[in-house]
C-alpha cells in the first residue's frame, strides 16, 4: 500500500512502446512461461519417477541379521532358577510377577513360567506360546505347557540378535517392521507429537505449521516440528540434510507427488522404518524397530508406554537426547512427550504419573548397544564369504543362525578380562599390558560357541583369535606322542624315554641343544609322564626317532593348515598357529579322531524365512581312534599330575579333564589347551609387541581356563576304550604286567595286542609261575 | 576328593595280605578309573554286555545307571569257548535316550517320511547337540545324509555312530548297511561289498549262527 502512495505518477514520464514490442515481449514471455513449465513438468516427472523406483522397489538396504543358538529348554537341563533368569534377561524377557504378554516371565526357586515370543525359524515359524518350568536339584526338571498342563519335551526359546553384516562405509542398519507389528501407542503417539494432522493434509501442512509456532512459543522451546511426516521422511529418504531452498522446494514437491501416489499408511509404515534413531560406532539405527532392540533389547511390541515415549522423543535429535550419553536431557524429553499422550488422550493421568517415575531403563553400555559378538559376528563374515555376493550380505536382509553359544560367550569374555587383571596384579605387571584370546568349540558338531579376540571384548579391531599366529610351544607336544603311539609295536604310554641332553647341528650349521623347562635332568621317563610334566627333551628324543615328516602329518590330520618347517624344533611348538585352529587340532583329538571342520554357521535364510542354506554337521576320521585315545587318556595325567594339575583347584575332582600347557622361548606366550567330554577350549596370553611377559602356560593361561572350563558347566571327560585298545595293570617301575602283588601299579591303555605280556618282578603271578612249572615236574 | 598318585602307593618292601591289598586299591584308585560313565566297560561281541549302558553323558532320567565297574585287576582265566550270548546292548535310541532327544528324533523320522531332509537333519543336530555321545542320532543322521546325497558325510556320520556305540551290534548293523549304500552311491564297489560283509556278519552273528 505505502508504495503504491509512494510511487511518482508515472503516466507523464512514460516512454510510448510500440505495440508490435508488446506483442514481442508477451510473445516472449509465453515461450519463456512455456519454456519453464515444460522444464518443471520435467523436474516433477524426474521427481515422480525417482518417488516412485525409490518406493516401488527395494526400499531400503537390509543388512543381514545374525543370531546366536537358541536356548533349548528340557527337562534333564542342566540350568537352575538363577541361570535361566539370567538366560531371559539377556533375551530381553521381563520378569513381570505374572505373564503379561510375550517376552515376559515369573520365576521362583521351585520353577518358572514363561511367556514364549513367536519366532521365524529357519525350519518354520513358531508361535507365542506359555509355558511351566519345574526346577530340582539338578535343573530342569520338567517343562509343560503353561495353559493345558501337558507335558513338553522340548522348547526352543527365540534366539538373541547379536549383530548385523551391514556396509563398512555408510551402516545404515534397520529391523523391518509392518505398520500392524507397531504398537497403537507408539503410533499415535509419533503422530500426536510430529505431525498431528498427518490424515488431513496433503504432504504439506500450513495448520501444522502454525500451531507448531504457536505451541513452541507458548512453551518458550521447540516442542513440535513444523514439517509433517511426510516431508520428514522425504527429507531422510531421499535428500541431504543441509538447509537450502533448494532442497526445501525439491522435500515440498515431492511430499506431494508422494502423497498422490501412496496411501497414509504406506507413507507412515516407511517413516517408522527409515527415520534415524541412534548411533552404535559406525552403524547407523533407522527405525522403530531396531531402535527398540538397540535401546531395549526387546521387540518393539512389548515396549511400556514410558519407553515408547523415549523412542518417540529420540526422533527429535537421536544425538541430542542419545538416552545413553545424556540420560537427564533425554528423560526431559521423554517426560514431555508422556504428557503430549495425556494430553491427547493416549493415557491416562494415573498411566502418565507411573511412566514419569520410571527411569529410563535402557539396556547395554554407556557406549554401545545391547551386548554384541564382534569377535564371533567376524567369524561369520568370513565364513560366508565366498558364498554370497557383499551386496547380498549387506542388502537382503538374510537372516544367519550361527552358533553362538550366549553362555559359553559370556563365561570365555568374563574369565579373560577378569583373568586378565588379576594376573596383572598378582604378577606385578602393569595393568593393560597383557592381551589375550580365546575360543570354545563343541565337541564332535564343530560348532563354534564362543569366540573372544582380544582384551576388550566389545572392539571389533584386531582378532586375535583368527589372526593372531603365534608359536604354539608345547601344544606341538600332544601330536608328537601322538605320532609315536600310532607305532603300537615301537611305543606305548609307558615305553621308557631318555631325559638326556641333546644337541643337534642345523642345516644352518649352527648347534641346537634344548633345555627342560627347568633346566635340570629327570632320568628316563614313562612316554605319558614325559607328556604330563612337558619336558622337553624326552620329546625331542621321541620326535627325532619318529621323524618331522609324519609329526607334521599328524598335525596336519588333527586340521592344522600351514606347512610346518621340518626342523626339529617343531616338536617344541615352533609353529605358528591362532587360536581358532588350535581349538580345530585339539578338537579332532577330543573327538576320537574325527575331524569336524569349525563352523560359525548353521542355516542361512531369506528374509522371509525361505532356507538359503544348511551347514549339517560334517566329519571325517582323520586320525586313527586307538592312539588318539591313548594320548587323550596321557592328557587327562597332565591334568592330574603334570602341568595341568592346578585346574583341579577350581574345577571339581569328578571333572575328568585333558589339556596342554604351551609356553614359549623367554615366556611370550602361554597358552592352554583341552577339553571336556563336550567341549574344547583354547586360552592364548601375550603381549601384542611380543615382549615376554614373564607367564607359562600353566601361570598365565591355565588360570583363565580353569576358572572358564568350571563356568561352562561342561561334562567330563568319559574315558570309554575303543574296541583295539585294552586296559592292563602296570607296574609304575618297569612298566611290565602289575597284580596286586605290585604297590605302585596303574591302569593304562595300550593299543589291543600291544600290552606287555611279562610280569613285572613284584607281580604275585611271577613268583607263582616258577612254582608252578616246579609243580609240574614233580606231578 | 583328590587322591595323590605318592600318597597312594606305599613303599614296596610291604607285603600286603590280600585283602588288605584289594582294600589299598579300592581307595587308591587311579582318578583316571574313577568311572562314573554308564558307559560300558568290556567291549566285544563275545562278552555279554552290561545291562543298561547309556550315552554316557545323558542317561535316561530315571533309568539305571548302575554297573559294575571293572575291577582293576581281574585274575587271567582260562580261556573258555565265547559263549554265545546276544549282546544284551540297547536295541533302540528310547534305551540311552532323554524324552527331548526321543522327540527331536521322532521329528526327525517324521519329516524324512515326508521328504523333508533338511528338516530332518536339522532336528537330528539338535538332538546330537544335546546328547553328543548319543550313537542312535549319529546314525540317524547318517541315514539322512545318505537320503540327501552327501554320501561322503553320511558314510563318515555313520563310522562315527559306530565308534561311538563301541560294539553295539544293533547300531553297527544299521550304519554298515549306510557306509555300503554310500560307498555303492559313489562309484567304490569293493568298500561297498566290504562294508556288506560286514553287514552279513553281524546279521549271521544276531541269528545265532
Amino acid at each position: 500500500m505505502m508504495a503504491r502512495h509512494m510511487a511518482p505518477p508515472a503516466r507523464k514520464s512514460r516512454l510510448v512502446i510500440p505495440r508490435s514490442f508488446v506483442y514481442g515481449a508477451a510473445a516472449v514471455v509465453l515461450v519463456l512461461g512455456s519454456i519453464g513449465l515444460i522444464v518443471f513438468s520435467f523436474y516433477l516427472v524426474s521427481l515422480d519417477k525417482d518417488i516412485r523406483t525409490r518406493f516401488a522397489g527395494v526400499r531400503w538396504a537390509l543388512p543381514a541379521q545374525v543370531f546366536a543358538a537358541p536356548l533349548e529348554l528340557y527337562a534333564g537341563l542342566n540350568l537352575d532358577a538363577g541361570d535361566l533368569k539370567h538366560e531371559l534377561e539377556r533375551l530381553g524377557y521381563r520378569d513381570s510377577g505374572s505373564l503379561e504378554g510375550p517376552g515376559t516371565f515369573s520365576l521362583n526357586r521351585q520353577g518358572a513360567d514363561i511367556y514364549v515370543r513367536a519366532f521365524h525359524f529357519w525350519d518354520g515359524p513358531r508361535a507365542e506360546n506359555r509355558i511351566s518350568l519345574k526346577f530340582d536339584g539338578a535343573g530342569v526338571a520338567s517343562v509343560s505347557d503353561a495353559d493345558s498342563g501337558e507335558s513338553r519335551d522340548i522348547v526352543r526359546m527365540d534366539p538373541m540378535l547379536i549383530g548385523s553384516i551391514y556396509p563398512q562405509q555408510q551402516g545404515e542398519d534397520r529391523v523391518l517392521v509392518k505398520l500392524e507389528e507397531v504398537p497403537e501407542l507408539l503410533r499415535d503417539g509419533l503422530l500426536a507429537v510430529e505431525d498431528r494432522d498427518f490424515y488431513d493434509h496433503f504432504g504439506i501442512s500450513i495448520r501444522g505449521v502454525l500451531r507448531a509456532m504457536f505451541v513452541n512459543l507458548r512453551a518458550g522451546h521447540a516442542v513440535q516440528g513444523a514439517s509433517t511426516v511426510t516431508q520428514q521422511l522425504v527429507r531422510n529418504f531421499f535428500l541431504t540434510l543441509d538447509r537450502t531452498w533448494t532442497r526445501k522446494f525439491n522435500e515440498m514437491f515431492m511430499s506431494i507427488l508422494l502423497e498422490r501416489h501412496y496411501s497414509k499408511d504406506d507413507i507412515l509404515e516407511a517413516y517408522i522404518n527409515e527415520i534415524y534413531l541412534g548411533q552404535d560406532g559406525n552403524r547407523a539405527i533407522h527405525g522403530f524397530g531396531l531402535a527398540s532392540w538397540f535401546y531395549f533389547n526387546k521387540p518393539l511390541g512389548e515396549l511400556r508406554d514410558h519407553e515408547v515415549a523415549l523412542l518417540v522423543g529420540v526422533v527429535k535429535g537421536a544425538s541430542y537426547y542419545n538416552p545413553r550419553r545424556n540420560p537427564v536431557r533425554a528423560k526431559d524429553r521423554r517426560d514431555l512427550v508422556l504428557r503430549v499422550f495425556k494430553e491427547r488422550g493416549l493415557i491416562d493421568e494415573a498411566e502418565m504419573r507411573a511412566a514419569i517415575e520410571r527411569p529410563l531403563s535402557v539396556a547395554g553400555t554407556k557406549q554401545g548397544g545391547v551386548e554384541r559378538y564382534p569377535a564371533f559376528v567376524d567369524l561369520v563374515k568370513r565364513q560366508l564369504r565366498g558364498q554370497y555376493k557383499d551386496s547380498d550380505l549387506t542388502d537382503e536382509g538374510l537372516r544367519i543362525f550361527t552358533t553362538l553359544d550366549p553362555r559359553s560367550q559370556e563365561a570365555l569374555e568374563r574369565n579373560i578380562a577378569q583373568g586378565l587383571a588379576e594376573i596383572e596384579k598378582s604378577r606385578k605387571l602393569p595393568a593393560g599390558t597383557l592381551e589375550s584370546a580365546g575360543v570354545v568349540t563343541s565337541v564332535g558338531g564343530g560348532d563354534v560357541l564362543g569366540i573372544v579376540g582380544g582384551r576388550d571384548v566389545r572392539y571389533s579391531g584386531f582378532n586375535r583369535a583368527l589372526d593372531s599366529r603365534r608359536s604354539i610351544g608345547s601344544l606341538a607336544k600332544p601330536f608328537v606322542y601322538l605320532t609315536a603311539l600310532e607305532q603300537g609295536d615301537r611305543y606305548n604310554l609307558h615305553s621308557m624315554i631318555d631325559d638326556e641332553p641333546i644337541e643337534l647341528r642345523l642345516p644352518t650349521k649352527q648347534i641346537w641343544s634344548p633345555m627342560n623347562y627347568d633346566r635340570k635332568l629327570h632320568g628316563p621317563q614313562p612316554l605319558y609322564m614325559a607328556l604330563a610334566q612337558s619336558y622337553n627333551l624326552p620329546t625331542v628324543r621321541l620326535g627325532l626317532e619318529v621323524g618331522e615328516k609324519a609329526v607334521a602329518n599328524t598335525l596336519k590330520q588333527a586340521g592344522y593348515t600351514g606347512n610346518p618347517a621340518l626342523v626339529p624344533s617343531m616338536f617344541l611348538g615352533a609353529v605358528d598357529v591362532a587360536p581358532v585352529e588350535v581349538a580345530q587340532m585339539y578338537g579332532t583329538i577330543a573327538a576320537g579322531g574325527f575331524q569336524s571342520p569349525l563352523s560359525a554357521i548353521r542355516e542361512v535364510t531369506t528374509k522371509e524365512g525361505e532356507p538359503l542354506n544348511r551347514y549339517p554337521i560334517r566329519v571325517k576320521q582323520t586320525l586313527p581312534e586307538g592312539p588318539v585315545y591313548l594320548v587323550t587318556w596321557a592328557m587327562t595325567q597332565v591334568m592330574r599330575l603334570g602341568t595341568g594339575r592346578s585346574a583341579y583347584g577350581i574345577v571339581p575332582d569328578t571333572m575328568t579333564l585333558a589339556g596342554k600347557s604351551g609356553t614359549t622361548d623367554d615366556l611370550r606366550d602361554s597358552w592352554f589347551s583341552g577339553f571336556t567330554g563336550d567341549r574344547v577350549a583354547v586360552v592364548w596370553v601375550g603381549r601384542d609387541d611380543y615382549k615376554p611377559m614373564g607367564l607359562t602356560g600353566s601361570s598365565g593361561a591355565l588360570y583363565i581356563w580353569s576358572r572358564l572350563i568350571r563356568d561352562l558347566k561342561a561334562k567330563p571327560l568319559d574315558l570309554i576304550p575303543p574296541p583295539d585298545v585294552e586296559e592292563q595293570l602296570a607296574d609304575t617301575v618297569t612298566g611290565l604286567k602289575a597284580d596286586e602283588g605290585c604297590d605302585s601299579r596303574l591302569l593304562i591303555p595300550y593299543l589291543r595286542g600291544y600290552a606287555p605280556q611279562s610280569w613285572a618282578p613284584c607281580a604275585r603271578a611271577a613268583e607263582s609261575q616258577p612254582m608252578q612249572w616246579l609243580r609240574e615236574i614233580f606231578e | 576328593m583328590r587322591i595323590g598318585y605318592k600318597a597312594c602307593f606305599p613303599a614296596r618292601s610291604a607285603l600286603p595280605v590280600v585283602l588288605a591289598a584289594s582294600l589299598g586299591l579300592s581307595a587308591c584308585v587311579t582318578p583316571t578309573a574313577q568311572r562314573t560313565s554308564s558307559w560300558p566297560d568290556n567291549i566285544g561281541r563275545t562278552i555279554p554286555a552290561p545291562t543298561a549302558p547309556g550315552p554316557g553323558q545323558n542317561p535316561t532320567p530315571g533309568a539305571s545307571t548302575a554297573h559294575t565297574p571293572t575291577p582293576l585287576y581281574s585274575p587271567p582265566v582260562a580261556v573258555a569257548p565265547p559263549p554265545k550270548v546276544l549282546p544284551a546292548y540297547p536295541k533302540s535310541a528310547d534305551e540311552i535316550s532323554s524324552q527331548a532327544v526321543l522327540s527331536l528324533m521322532k521329528q526327525a523320522r517324521s519329516a524324512r517320511a515326508a521328504g523333508q531332509y533338511d528338516q530332518a537333519s536339522g532336528a537330528l543336530e539338535r538332538a546330537q547337540r544335546i546328547e553328543p555321545r548319543n550313537y542312535f542320532v549319529w546314525s540317524a543322521l547318517g541315514r539322512v545324509y545318505l537320503d540327501k546325497k552327501l554320501y561322503d558325510n553320511a558314510e563318515s556320520v555313520a563310522m562315527k555312530s559306530n565308534s561311538l556305540a563301541r560294539g553295539n551290534v544293533y547300531v553297527e548293523l544299521e550304519n554298515w548297511k549306510v557306509i555300503a549304500a554310500a560307498r555303492q552311491a559313489q562309484g567304490d564297489a569293493i568298500g561297498a561289498l566290504q562294508a556288506q560283509v560286514k553287514v552279513d556278519e553281524i546279521q549271521r552273528d544276531l541269528a545265532g549262527g
